[in-house]
C-alpha cells in the first residue's frame, strides 16, 4: 500500500482539539500529515475530493451485538456481516458483546473471537468478555487472563449482575486489570415479566411494567461499590432520567464513572409500543419524553460522554410473535450517524465536534484503545468521511445486517458516512458516492 | 338475541352455513362454552380446537395455527390465549373475523358488552348515566376489569376500581384514555368499606392466585376486600351484586350473597350468550 490524500475536507479530531478545512495525508496505512493552513502536495498515489465532508477518526461503537458463535440459536448474523454493517454506518471500531452462545467466559474463546474478527476484515472487532462465568452472575470470571487474550472490556451484556458480593469482585479484578466494566444496568428481579416501560401505557396494554427503578438501583449499587476499587465503571445504555442524575452526582465525587446513550432512548417514546409494535421492544424499554429531556441534558452537560447502538439483529421469527415472547433489541448501527445528528446537533444539543467526540476518542478511551478515535500523527489512518447534509431514506431492506428490526424504517435523515477507511484502505464506501472509485482502485 | 338466549325465542338459523372455530389457548368453561352456544343458536357450526392437544404445543405459532385453520374455510375465529395482543395480532394476519375472546391482562370485549348488558337489563335502561359502579379486587390482573372500564364509561357510568394498592395500581385511573365516545369516568380506590354506601352495583373479581404465586395478596385480604353477607347489607337498596366466574365462594363472595337476591352472576351468563350471538352474527354474516 502506498498514498492517499483526502483533500478539502472539514477534520475533526477532538482528541486534538482540531476543527478546520484541511488535507489529509495518509502513506502506508499511517497518518503521515494533516495540514490545516496550507495545502498538501498533490502527489499521493490516490486522492479523495473532501470538499463539503467531514474528515472524522473512524467511529467507535462500543456496543454490538454480532451474534456468533450462536450454537443452538437460529441467528443469521455473524461477525464477518456484522463488522461489515458497522462499516456502512462509518463505524470503523466496534466492541462486540459477550451475550453469544456459549459465552466468552474463558481466554480460549476471546482468543478465537479476535481470529474470527481479523478474519472477517471489516471493522476491527474487539470483543468484550463475560464478567460472570456463562453469564450466570454467580461467579467471577478470571478478567486478568480474558484481558490478556484480547478482551477490551469486561460485562454480562444482556444481563446486569444482581448479586453484590459478585459485582464487588468483578470490580476489583477490573481495576487490577486496568480495563472496564459495562454494566447493563437492569435489575432482574425487578423486571420478572416485564416487557415495556411501567406506566398508565403498559397497564392498559396489560403488558408486564419495567420500572425505572431497576436501572437507577443497579447503577447506585455500583457507584456505591465501585468507590472502593476505582475501577473504570461504564453503565450502558441509560434509559431514565434518575440514572442520569445518578451518574451527574458520581462524576461530580471524582468517580470513575462513563455513561451511555442509544439512538431510540433518544429519539424513540413507549409510544412507540401501541398496537404490540414489537420492533419497539428493547431492554431497557423506551420510556417518555422526560426522560428523553433528560438524557439529552446529560449529553448536553457532558455526564453522559458516549454515543452507542446497542445494535441488536434478530431473525423475523423473534418479532412477528406477541410482544411479551418477541425478543429485546433493535438495528440502527448503520443510520446511527443522521440519527445521532438528529436528535443532538440539529436539536442544538451539542455541536458536530462533541458529536464526534461521543462517537471516537471517548469510548475508545473507555475500552482503553489508545489508537482508535483519533487523528494522531504516525498512527493507523482509521478515518470516516462524512457528508453532513446528505438527505436520504432509512430503508432496513437495504442493511447490510440481517437483522430487520429497526424502528427507524422509512425516516427521512439528513447526514450519512461516505466511506469507512481502516488503516489507510477504503474498506467501504457508498454505492454512488465519490469515494467509491477509491475503494475499488484501493482494493 | 335475550330471548332466544332465554330460550323464549327459537333460535335462528342466520348463520346457516357458516363455521366458526373456537381456538383457546388457555382454560374456559363457561365462555367456550357460552360461544359454543350463540354460534348454534344462530345456526352456526362451532368447532372447538383443544389447543393444548393441537400443533401449538409442538411449537407452533399462534399465526400458523390460526392460518391453518382458516385454510381450511373456516368463516370466524374465536381466540383465547395468554399473550395480550395476541388476536390482534392474528387479526392483521388473517382474512377472517377474529373475536377476542380474552387475551392475558390486556381484554375480554365480550365480557365487558355482556356485563354492560346485564346491568342495562337490571336498570331498565340503555344508558347507565349517572351510576356508581366498583370492580373489586385483582384489577390489575383483570382483563374483565379493563374491557369493563370500557364498557360502562362508554355507557355513561362512573367506574370506582377498587382493591389494595398492590393489586391496584394508580396507573389504572388512565386506562381509558378515548374522550370521544366516554361520558363515565374511572377513579380507583384502596378501601372498600368506605365506597359500599354510595355506589349503584359492584362486582367481584376472582382472586387470581395462580397469576401472582400468592404474591402482592395481602395476607388479610378476604377481611378487607371479601364482599360477606355484613358488606352486602351495607350496600344502597337494590345494588346489584356482579361477578365474572368462576367464584371461590367465600373468598372473594360469600355463597349468601352470591345466591342472593342482589346476585346477577347467573343472568350475567345468560346476557353472555346473547351478546355472544350478536357478536357472532354482526361479523359473520357480513363476511359473506
Amino acid at each position: 500500500m502506498t498514498s492517499l490524500l483526502i483533500h478539502g475536507g472539514r477534520i475533526i479530531d477532538p482528541d486534538s482539539g482540531t476543527d478546520a478545512t484541511g488535507d489529509l495525508l495518509i502513506r502506508n496505512g499511517c497518518i503521515e500529515a494533516i495540514s490545516t493552513d496550507s495545502p498538501l502536495p498533490r502527489d499521493a498515489d490516490s486522492s479523495i475530493d473532501a470538499d463539503g465532508c467531514l474528515v472524522t477518526p473512524g467511529l467507535v461503537d462500543p456496543h454490538v451485538h454480532l451474534r456468533e458463535p450462536s450454537n443452538g440459536q437460529p441467528h443469521r448474523e455473524t461477525i464477518a456481516i456484522g463488522s461489515r454493517a458497522a462499516l456502512a454506518g462509518g463505524f470503523t471500531t466496534i466492541c462486540s458483546m459477550p451475550n453469544t452462545q456459549p459465552p466468552p467466559d474463558t481466554a480460549d474463546r476471546i482468543k478465537d473471537l479476535v481470529s474470527r474478527g481479523k478474519m472477517a476484515n471489516a471493522a476491527r472487532v474487539y470483543p468484550i468478555a463475560c464478567g460472570t462465568m456463562n453469564r450466570a452472575g454467580e461467579e467471577a470470571t478470571d478478567v486478568q487472563k480474558l484481558i490478556d487474550a484480547g478482551a477490551q472490556g469486561i460485562s454480562d451484556d444482556g444481563d446486569g449482575v444482581a448479586c453484590d458480593a459478585v459485582m464487588d469482585t468483578i470490580l476489583q479484578r477490573v481495576a487490577a486489570a486496568d480495563t472496564c466494566f459495562m454494566q447493563h444496568c437492569q435489575d432482574p428481579t425487578m423486571t420478572l415479566g416485564a416487557a415495556m416501560n411501567a406506566g398508565a401505557l403498559a397497564v392498559r396494554m396489560g403488558l408486564g411494567e419495567w420500572p425505572p427503578a431497576a436501572e437507577t438501583s443497579m447503577i447506585e449499587r455500583d457507584v456505591l461499590l465501585n468507590g472502593k476499587h476505582g475501577a473504570r465503571y461504564h453503565a450502558q445504555h441509560l434509559s431514565c432520567s434518575k440514572s442520569v442524575d445518578v451518574i451527574r452526582k458520581a462524576r461530580a465525587e471524582g468517580q470513575t464513572v462513563t455513561a451511555e446513550a442509544s439512538p431510540h432512548h433518544l429519539l424513540l417514546t413507549e409510544e412507540a409500543c401501541e398496537g404490540y409494535n414489537t420492533i419497539a421492544k428493547v431492554n431497557p424499554p423506551l420510556r417518555t419524553s422526560q426522560d428523553i429531556d433528560a438524557i439529552k441534558e446529560g449529553i448536553a452537560q457532558g455526564v453522559i460522554t458516549i454515543l452507542a447502538t446497542d445494535q441488536a439483529p434478530h431473525p423475523p421469527q423473534a418479532k412477528e410473535t406477541d410482544f411479551a415472547s418477541a425478543a429485546f433489541g433493535m438495528v440502527s448501527i448503520e443510520c446511527a450517524l443522521p440519527l445521532y445528528k438528529r436528535a443532538l446537533v440539529d436539536e442544538g444539543v451539542i455541536d458536530w465536534s462533541r458529536l464526534i467526540a461521543m462517537m471516537t476518542c471517548e469510548p475508545a478511551n473507555l475500552v482503553g484503545l489508545p489508537e482508535a478515535g483519533r487523528l494522531r500523527m504516525g498512527g493507523p489512518a482509521d478515518v470516516t468521511l462524512i457528508d453532513p447534509d446528505l438527505e436520504w431514506t432509512i430503508d432496513s431492506s437495504t442493511f447490510l445486517t440481517t437483522g430487520r428490526n429497526c424502528p427507524f424504517d422509512g425516516w427521512s435523515v439528513s447526514g450519512r458516512a461516505l466511506a469507512s477507511i481502516i488503516a489507510g484502505e477504503v474498506r467501504w464506501a457508498l454505492p454512488g458516492a465519490r469515494m467509491e472509485q477509491t475503494a475499488i482502485a484501493g482494493h | 338475541m335475550l330471548p332466544i338466549a332465554r330460550g323464549e325465542a327459537p333460535a335462528t338459523d342466520d348463520l346457516s352455513g357458516k363455521t366458526v372455530a373456537t381456538l383457546f389457548f388457555e382454560n374456559s368453561t363457561r365462555t367456550r362454552l357460552s360461544f359454543t352456544m350463540a354460534g348454534k343458536r344462530v345456526g352456526a357450526e362451532v368447532l372447538d380446537l383443544n389447543a393444548s392437544t393441537s400443533s401449538s404445543s409442538k411449537g407452533e405459532t399462534l399465526l400458523d395455527t390460526a392460518l391453518n385453520v382458516q385454510a381450511m374455510g373456516v368463516d370466524g375465529l374465536v381466540l383465547r390465549c395468554s399473550a395480550s395482543g395476541g388476536p390482534q395480532l392474528v387479526a392483521k394476519g388473517v382474512r377472517i373475523p377474529v373475536i377476542n375472546a380474552g387475551d392475558g391482562r390486556h381484554e375480554h370485549p365480550t365480557q365487558g358488552l355482556l356485563d354492560a348488558l346485564a346491568l342495562q337489563e337490571h336498570f331498565g335502561r340503555k344508558s347507565l348515566d349517572g351510576l356508581t359502579i366498583a370492580i373489586v379486587g385483582d384489577v390489575g390482573s383483570s382483563r374483565v376489569a379493563r374491557s369493563n372500564a370500557q364498557s360502562l364509561t362508554a355507557l355513561g357510568a362512573d367506574v370506582v376500581l377498587t382493591g389494595p394498592p398492590s393489586l391496584v395500581p394508580e396507573a389504572m385511573a388512565e386506562l381509558v384514555t378515548s374522550t370521544e365516545n366516554t361520558r363515565g369516568s374511572v377513579r380507583v380506590e384502596h378501601e372498600l368499606d368506605g365506597i359500599l354506601g354510595s355506589i349503584d352495583a359492584i362486582m367481584m373479581l376472582r382472586v387470581q392466585f395462580e397469576r401472582h404465586g400468592g404474591l402482592g395478596i395481602p395476607s388479610d385480604y378476604v377481611e378487607q376486600f371479601g364482599l360477606s353477607v355484613d358488606r352486602a347489607a351495607r350496600l344502597r337498596d337494590g345494588a346489584p351484586v356482579l361477578h365474572p366466574g368462576p367464584i371461590n365462594r367465600g373468598t372473594e363472595i360469600d355463597p349468601e350473597v352470591a345466591d342472593g337476591p342482589r346476585s346477577l352472576i347467573l343472568d350475567q351468563v345468560t346476557c353472555g350468550v346473547a351478546v355472544r350471538m350478536a357478536i357472532l352474527k354482526g361479523l359473520l354474516s357480513r363476511n359473506s
